[in-house]
């Protein structure tokens, strides 16, 4: 039995933005979990060029992160283009749904705002990202709370295979939510499970398929492992290096690249010491994005936009013991 | 778009009709079918607008689970599949709400234990959509490929289709799909406050309509690659398989029906059947203005003078949103099974900007192919076929 899904042919990437709880794009600016959440409106006005005052703040920030990964690409290479939205998120427009809800009891059944109904719906953020992106067809919203962007990433390759669309726009967004506490408990974060780490938030998009442009590099593989294993087999130091270098010596052989390992915010054990004297770099973005559902996102991007050319795994893993990796390759 | 055609294996259904797909095609079969009625849930707080409530004695969080296992055991019992079979399957929900009735159920809980106390803040702690998939595959081990789709109303429809096109490009060997949709207050006031709630009935396709009534249900429905079971050779299979997301408008698909024409049209050219092919369509039909007219319109357009007999299940099971596509294909099999396609409850009178009526007989269900339609909110729109062997 074969409890693993393992993308097979690899995605070269286009473009990729990173939006952090600091909201400047593709910068790792100061934040502080404290101060959570600071305002969109000015970003939302500099990247869109106009207000969306009718949208929430997960919507807000879904439609600037895509924007940003968008426009750094020629119009040109996106010109009849059957482009694909895969958006991933773990908890969704909580912003929008608790108001709501909050109304609803209020007032038992009163005057709840039906524009925010409508803006709480599941893949309202898809659909204004379609929107201002005129994008139509293939449009998806994978919502679960751990890992759904890199399910999202095996589905959008699954599509790009098919044939049935030319280019996939894949991107994680989580907002952050007061409280805290609820915040964490949302995302099953116990003292034995996660780092120990601030609350974070993000909006980080891949553009992946084949242009005649130019690309930033590949994702070259992406493996679900849903055999179960226990915290301490997935977070085993030798056995992270085992299965990176597994996917390294298969993918890149004996190819002269930096090799770093990306850590998801599950892996609490990782002793960068260890995996400098086997190689490898350890590259944690986390502190720049805080925990949240779809950092994975954030990561990859950070990772793809840095620059020389190198390799890496993204490794997390879900509470409930299934692993996840994802490799790519900066050019 | 899934091209090849998949094995429909098994499936299960909880609806207000029944604890199961069989029972529950039995009754609406039979003209057994209560209307929407005040909610008695116990999470429920307006108790002035009518839904599709499940019977059951007990809180509702355990009846959200009692009807997931129901579903998934019929389906599980119906497709013979074994403990491993089960456990190499993937798993794709479509669902909206989720397990957020765990917040509503918490909440109204704490309010009715403190009676004359200030009520406090609404929490929302339920992990969200995918919470109702690692439930399900942490009970019942199943191990393959898990995904969450939570796209409104075309929640299950699209898993429904994701599924066979990664069963089609041998992605995977199996999948089980389940929709899911509590009855919660988010969802009920949500569509009051957007006044698209009819608070007597709904009305498919007919002229006196005036909105959408909910109702809650789960279904799974286990789809293989064609031929690759060594058991007997499926009785169903599904075609065609084609999603799409417009976006003109976050509410509406199009009253020019020229969307849905081409959604239909899409599948129709990738099962390769032709509109005289198609026995009947099981519509989505919501009773709403603007989808009823924006569907009706497109099956106007598509099939013009030769329009199969249309069906809307949701004037007697309501709009299970999210769950809707899983739910509504397992107890159309069902039907079929039973050899009868049911009437089309809660229609009167012909709309004259339609010009036809949903059927109003049982008709016998023979061997052939079935359309089937979904649109939602977000302008997303799912079709396929449902084929019926000899």
């Amino acid at each position: 039995m074969n409890n693993k899904n393992k993308l097979i042919s690899s995605m070269p990437v286009i473009a990729a933005s990173y939006l952090g709880p600091a909201l400047t794009p593709n910068l790792d600016g100061a934040w502080d979990e404290a101060q959570l959440p600071l305002n969109p409106d000015d970003l939302v006005q500099k990247i869109m060029g106009q207000p969306m005052r009718r949208a929430g703040r997960f919507i807000k920030m879904v439609c600037c992160g895509a924007l940003v990964c968008l426009k750094s690409v020629p119009a040109a290479d996106l010109k009849e283009k059957k482009i694909g939205i895969f958006l991933a998120t773990g908890l969704g427009n909580v912003d929008e749904i608790l108001p709501f809800i909050t109304q609803v009891f209020k007032h038992e059944g009163g005057f709840p705002s039906p524009n925010q109904f409508a803006n709480s719906v599941s893949n309202a953020a898809a659909f204004f990202l379609a929107r201002i992106s005129e994008i139509k067809g293939v449009v998806l919203t994978i919502s679960q709370e751990e890992l759904s962007f890199e399910s999202a990433l095996w589905l959008a390759q699954s599509y790009l295979e098919s044939g049935e669309i030319d280019l996939a726009l894949v991107g994680g967004c989580d907002v952050f939510t007061p409280t805290v506490a609820d915040y964490r408990e949302r995302m099953d974060l116990r003292p034995d499970n996660h780092r120990s780490m601030s609350m974070g938030e993000g909006s980080s998009w891949l553009l992946l398929g084949n242009t005649n442009g130019k690309k930033i590099g590949n994702i070259l593989s992406v493996e679900l492992d849903h055999n179960s294993k226990t915290r301490q087999q997935l977070s085993s130091n030798e056995n992270i290096l085992s299965e990176c270098e597994k996917i390294a010596d298969h993918l890149i052989g004996k190819h002269d690249k930096q090799k770093i390992i990306l850590p998801g915010f599950r892996l609490i054990d990782m002793d960068h010491s260890f995996f400098k004297d086997k190689g490898w770099k350890v590259e944690d973005y986390l502190p720049h994005c805080g925990i949240h559902p779809t950092a994975t996102a954030y990561g990859l991007a950070r990772a793809l936009l840095s620059g020389p050319s190198a390799f890496f795994v993204h490794c997390n893993y879900h509470a409930a013991g299934r692993r996840a990796l994802v490799a790519a390759e900066s050019t | 778009m899934s091209k090849g055609t998949i094995d429909i294996r098994g499936w299960g259904a909880v609806t207000t009709l029944g604890w199961s797909a069989w029972e529950s095609a039995k009754n609406l079969l039979s003209g057994n079918v209560r209307p929407a009625d005040f909610c008695t849930s116990s999470h429920l707080t307006n108790r002035d607008l009518k839904a599709f409530e499940v019977s059951y004695t007990g809180n509702p969080l355990k009846k959200s689970w009692a009807m997931l296992d129901s579903a998934l055991t019929e389906a599980f019992s119906r497709a013979g599949l074994t403990a491993s079979e089960i456990a190499e399957s993937c798993l794709l929900v479509g669902t909206t709400g989720g397990l957020f009735i765990r917040n509503e159920y918490e909440f109204t809980e704490i309010v009715r234990q403190n009676p004359g106390k200030e009520s406090p803040p609404i929490a929302c702690r339920n992990r969200g959509p995918g919470e109702v998939a690692d439930a399900i595959a942490q009970k019942y081990g199943i191990g393959g490929l898990i995904m969450t789709f939570s796209m409104a109303c075309v929640s299950s429809s699209h898993a429904l289709v994701v599924a066979a096109q990664l069963l089609h490009q041998k992605k995977i060997r199996r999948a089980i799909v389940v929709g899911f949709e509590p009855l919660l207050n988010l969802t009920l006031q949500g569509f009051a406050s957007l006044l698209l709630y009819d608070q007597e009935q709904c009305r498919p396709f007919c002229a006196n309509r005036s909105g959408m009534q909910l109702g809650e249900a789960a279904a799974a429905v286990i789809l293989e690659e064609n031929g690759s079971s060594k058991k007997s050779k499926a009785a169903y299979r599904f075609a065609g398989g084609y999603l799409f997301n417009d976006n003109n408008s976050l509410t509406s698909a199009g009253v020019d029906g020229e969307m849905a024409k081409n959604v239909i049209g899409q599948t129709l050219t990738a099962a390769q059947i032709s509109p005289a092919e198609i026995m009947a369509i099981k519509a989505h039909g919501t009773g709403t203005r603007d989808n009823d007219l924006s569907e009706g319109r497109g099956l106007v357009k598509v099939f013009g003078d030769n329009l199969p007999p249309v069906v809307s299940l949701k004037g007697a099971i309501g709009h299970t949103l999210g769950a809707a596509g899983a739910v509504e294909t397992a107890l159309w099999i069902s039907c079929l099974e039973e050899g009868m396609l049911p009437r089309s409850f809660g229609f009167t009178q012909i709309d004259p900007e339609l010009g036809f009526a949903p059927s109003q007989v049982n008709i016998p269900a023979l061997a052939g192919a079935y359309l089937c339609t979904f649109f939602g909110f977000g302008g997303t729109c799912t079709s396929y076929i449902i084929i019926k062997n000899l």
